[in-house]
């Protein structure tokens, strides 16, 4: 089930939200309210993948097993690492199988040139994000930094919840744990989550679906017609659907969270504002970028190391990051092109590029991640080279073609808003009108009010819409 | 900043109620079987099914349930179109919105030509063309004709490219009407401005052409009756734009009084004295009254025809109001859906040698998306 759609939003979330609210907190054992979440958590996930639920439930006893053997017998070093390896052993090899199985089959077949068999596994849906929610458990678990729950069902809870369990953010146990057990739900709380949950729902519908759409049209034209101006357009959208959809989950997922009285950290802070590649990494998918940090990176030295050694270490992190998004060598590349990019401005650049004009510094950054998006969209090596070449007239592309004005016409709009929306300018907006005295903040304040309601009429349209399939028999 | 706090609220408890209160309407509103607009039956409820459950299935049908009998879907879907070309869409669902109030199909780059080619080919070497005169003929849409209507810049790919390519390769000698139709572009009569076909005078164009190629001497538009039997059309078109604000097309029929038909459909058996059946006027499809709609083979005797030849008409639904105009010059008109009819034309065509006349009729935007032309052959 998605977020944005018209069972999870009319039916499932507000059926949730009404038994979430109507049971009392807490039994002796376990929690009313997070068996009516873990219930209903259990039933998005299978609503999509029925088959797979198993396997969530098997992921989360091994760790769940691990965890208490850890604490139990754990006295010594040497115990506790065993009982780590154990548990990260089986993560890894349930990741692997499920995403990596067949590309390690394909790989393996295209380096050798034979043709091994492959496997035909369906990817279970956010297994990339759960299984590195149960890892930070264990991990955490190992170094001292939490402590091991004793309650299976909390901590399957903690996995599946539905908020964040298909599109992250990646929640760690040892941030979530206290709210696990105990937590106040407000009204207040509900009312801000309610309005997150909103601004991203807006975000995904209005916003990344319809710039999707431009995508669509504009990377499926013929490489050599296309015009460079109409390649950067799509290169554009595409930067944009993507930051839109992807943040937008996380607003929906920190929106829900604050409504059930969770607290979960940001994921994005407007990455496409950023003025270098080092800074868009610190804003975009942080929960990621921190996962990678505080369980590979600084455990392999981190930059307290010789150069060479540092380098290493960002290789071997871009690498897997890139690996993270997806079964395929695109990924790894569009992982590995950061790397470099952000081994040079930490050794060449970085420090000449600060003393710029921060116009530049933008420009900078954005080029390089609208390029990077290219690398990251086409599985297919052939269609990346060739959209690159149309981006760089290398085919002889003409530079500018009537089309782009339909596509500027069409989709002006939208890109317009989402360029200026990409940018925090509503945060500033928001203290901007703090500072405006009562009567402009409280006109204001209903315009916004106004324009809430307007939004989410639009949005159930879009919903709706989605669903609209005219048959059309006679047209034969 | 009281006041902010309660316009939050007040949003807050806006919000939930406006979702609650459409779930609570969903449950308690009447279902309807089946939209008229969208020419489909409706989702029903799935019986629970473990074998379902586990696959997936169920979960998927009911979705598609609560999708759609969501309340007041109609209102939404205006609406969507309404903000839309506010913010300057000029295409919607592959819909260009067109000057003079024309909503015209986008034609998407054909994908099957080749396939198209052998099916037609094939078809045509196996008929004896010594006893046999073949044609063909592809119309375009209105996408062609009116591409001077269309939005400034938008993409537009020649149709008729396409069918030069498919006149050449298959060798069957064409009718080809669209600089006919070009000419007469600036009537507006041509086409529906709601809905995806010709309209019965851009079929007669379409018809002059057919007479002139055949050496026939077509009949004057002024010695046909003409009746106007709706203002109230709302084609195709329409119903995937959704833009309430527009109006209905006319339909005008026309009659040879001088015609005498039985008009047999094989396939229910049914036999008429027309050609129109008024009852689709009620209807939202008034399209389908040229013809009653679908079957897979019709029958057309005329006692009054000119000449005793006899026609073989493998066609999609453009060619339904044209057929009108053909009546005058057969005996009778063998009139084939190949969509439906699967013992294909080319073996009805051997085992009936008083077969004079083979017309294969198609528009240019359906011959490559239907798959009903591989039933020709």
């Amino acid at each position: 089930m998605v977020f944005s759609s018209i069972p999870f939003l009319f039916f499932f979330l507000p059926l949730c939200m009404i038994l979430y609210y109507a049971v009392p907190f807490s039994k002796k054992k376990f929690s009313l309210k997070n068996g009516i979440l873990l219930i209903f958590s259990l039933v998005f996930y299978a609503w999509g993948e029925p088959r797979y639920i198993k396997l969530i439930i098997f992921a989360t006893l091994v760790d769940y097993i691990n965890g208490l053997l850890m604490e139990r017998f754990g006295n010594t070093k040497g115990k506790r690492t065993f009982f780590l390896c154990c548990s990260i052993t089986v993560n890894l090899l349930v990741l692997c199988f499920y995403k990596y199985a067949d590309f390690l089959v394909n790989s393996i077949n295209g380096i050798f040139d034979i043709s091994l068999p492959t496997l035909g596994v369906k990817l279970p849906v956010g297994i990339s994000f759960f299984t590195f929610q149960t890892m930070s458990y264990i991990i955490d678990l190992y170094r001292g930094e939490t402590k091991a729950e004793h309650n299976y069902f909390d901590y399957l809870t903690y996995v599946s919840m539905f908020p964040q369990l298909v599109a992250g953010p990646i929640v760690r146990f040892a941030d979530i744990n206290a709210e696990l057990h105990k937590r106040t739900i407000t009204f207040a709380a509900f009312e801000n989550g309610l309005f997150r949950f909103m601004q991203g729902l807006f975000k995904k519908v209005l916003i990344a679906n319809q710039i999707g759409a431009l995508w669509e049209e504009l990377r499926v034209l013929e490489a050599a017609e296309i015009s460079v101006v109409a390649a950067w357009i799509g290169a554009l959208a595409f930067t944009l659907q993507l930051y839109f959809d992807f943040s937008a989950y996380s607003d929906m997922a920190i929106g829900m969270g604050e409504m059930l009285g969770f607290h979960f950290n940001e994921n994005f802070n407007y990455p496409l504002s950023s003025v270098s590649v080092t800074d868009f990494w610190r804003r975009w998918h942080i929960s990621l970028s921190t996962w990678f940090r505080d369980y590979i990176y600084i455990p392999l030295g981190g930059n307290r190391v010789g150069v060479p050694r540092h380098l290493l270490n960002m290789f071997i992190v871009w690498f897997l990051t890139g690996l993270w998004h997806g079964a395929s060598w695109n990924f790894v590349l569009w992982g590995l092109y950061y790397g470099v990019l952000l081994a040079l401005e930490k050794y060449v650049w970085g420090k000449k590029l600060a003393k710029l004009p921060s116009i530049c510094q933008h420009l900078y950054a954005i080029l390089i991640v609208v390029f990077g998006f290219v690398i990251f969209t086409f599985e297919n090596a052939g269609e990346m080279a060739s959209y690159i070449s149309s981006m760089f007239a290398a085919a002889g592309n003409p530079f500018f073609t009537a089309d782009c004005l339909w596509y500027v016409g069409n989709y002006g709009v939208v890109l317009l808003v989402a360029c200026i929306l990409a940018f925090p300018v509503y945060p500033w907006l928001k203290k901007k009108i703090q500072f405006l005295g009562n009567g402009a903040g409280n006109a204001l304040s209903v315009v916004s009010m106004l324009g809430y309601v307007a939004l989410f009429a639009m949005t159930v349209a879009c919903l709706v819409s989605d669903t609209y399939n005219p048959f059309l028999y006679f047209r034969f | 900043m009281l006041q902010n706090k309660w316009m939050r609220t007040i949003t807050a408890v806006g919000l939930t109620g406006a979702v609650l209160v459409l779930m609570i309407i969903f449950f308690f509103l009447p279902k309807q079987e089946y939209s008229e607009k969208e020419n489909r039956y409706l989702a029903t409820f799935p019986e629970w099914n473990w074998t379902d459950v586990r696959s997936g299935e169920y979960m998927g049908d009911v979705t598609d349930y609560l999708s759609d009998h969501f309340p007041f879907r109609d209102f939404f879907m205006g609406l969507k179109t309404d903000a839309e070309m506010a913010m300057g869409k000029q295409e919607i669902n592959e819909v260009y919105i067109a000057e003079d109030d024309y909503l015209i199909e986008a034609y998407q780059t054909p994908a099957n030509t080749e396939r198209i080619v052998e099916t037609l080919k094939n078809f045509y070497e196996k008929l004896d063309t010594e006893k046999l005169e073949v044609n063909l003929m592809l119309v375009p849409t209105a996408s062609y004709v009116h591409a001077d209507k269309l939005p400034q810049f938008a993409p537009s790919l020649s149709q008729m490219e396409t069918a030069e390519i498919i006149y050449e390769q298959t060798g069957i000698p064409a009718i080809d009407c669209s600089d006919r139709l070009l000419e007469q572009a600036d009537t507006d009569r041509l086409f529906y401005k709601t809905d995806h076909h010709w309209t019965t005078y851009g079929a007669y164009q379409g018809y002059l052409e057919y007479c002139e190629v055949k050496g026939l001497t077509p009949v004057a538009l002024e010695d046909l009756s003409a009746e106007t039997v709706t203002t109230e059309f709302y084609g195709t078109i329409y119903s995937k734009v959704n833009d309430y604000s527009r109006k209905g097309d006319e339909i005008t029929i026309y009659t040879n009084p001088t015609d005498d038909l039985t008009v047999r459909y094989i396939d229910t058996e049914e036999t008429s004295d027309s050609l129109y059946n008024m009852e689709y006027l009620e209807k939202k499809d008034k399209y389908s009254m040229f013809l009653d709609n679908l079957h897979t083979l019709i029958e057309i005797t005329n006692e009054n025809a000119e000449s005793e030849d006899v026609l073989v008409l493998i066609k999609d639904s453009y060619a339904n109001s044209m057929v009108p105009f053909l009546t005058t010059h057969y005996q009778k008109i063998y009139v084939f859906d190949t969509r439906y009819y699967k013992q294909g034309p080319s073996k009805f065509i051997d085992e009936h040698p008083e077969v004079t006349d083979v017309l294969l009729l198609y528009n240019m935007n359906t011959l490559d998306t239907d798959t009903g032309i591989r039933g020709i052959y």
